[in-house]
């Protein structure tokens, strides 16, 4: 089973917390995240589940504007 | 008697002395950006976000910290957002990640001349400003599509 990361296939052995997969993505502060198009707020990370088929987009300030 | 508020911008009440809006995009190094705001002062620096690609060494945390010692106003942008539903979620993440209320609208309608899609910008803008943003939307000079924006609820437009 696989999820979306960031646009590319990620492997999801079981449904799991948003919390418990930025633990094993390890992505570097500062970040935000999207699931399934929708923004979810820090304090959310202990309640969204991840599901096979989800997809995650996990992004960082950049230069532009 | 010169008014001492002469030549200041204001934006959603917030005054600035500077009346410029400095992007941080195509900077052939970091220190040239800071060097860049060190003499343009200006008002706010405008950022993008990205998606962080995994293993990358480019975390942004080189940035992140150049912006945090120039200790300027950020202004978030939208930048590569084609729909009203990317732009706020875009928004929203920007708004987490640099603590601003204030968000530079951008909803493109044309990849390769960057025209912004007046019906997603106008909706986008309608959505955020509920959600308690301060937008300013990146438009044409449109007078309509203005007219729309501002009656969103946008007090500030970037034609």
């Amino acid at each position: 089973m696989f999820l979306i990361v960031n646009g590319k296939p990620h492997p999801l052995p079981e449904p799991l917390m948003l919390t418990e997969l930025l633990h094993s993505l390890s992505p570097m502060a500062p970040f935000a995240v999207a699931h399934n198009e929708e923004f979810v707020p820090r304090g959310a990370y202990d309640t969204c589940r991840i599901s096979p088929g989800d997809r995650i987009d996990i992004v960082f300030p950049t230069a532009g504007g | 008697m010169r008014n001492r508020n002469e030549g200041q911008m204001v934006l959603y009440g917030q005054k600035f002395c500077s009346r410029l809006l400095l992007g941080t995009a195509r900077y052939d190094s970091p220190s040239l950006l800071a060097d860049a705001i060190g003499a343009a002062d200006p008002a706010m620096l405008t950022v993008s976000l990205r998606r962080q690609l995994a293993g990358s060494k480019d975390s942004g945390q080189c940035f992140w910290n150049l912006l945090r010692d120039t200790q300027r106003p950020i202004l978030p942008n939208t930048a590569g957002c084609r729909t009203a539903r990317e732009a706020i979620k875009t928004a929203c993440m920007a708004r987490e990640l640099f603590q601003t209320d204030l968000i530079k609208l951008e909803v493109i309608g044309d990849e390769l001349n960057l025209q912004p899609d007046p019906f997603g910008l106008v909706e986008a803008a309608t959505e955020l400003v509920k959600l308690g943003f301060k937008v300013l939307p990146y438009c044409t000079e449109d007078w309509v599509v203005c007219r729309r924006l501002m009656d969103a609820g946008c007090e500030v437009l970037m034609p």
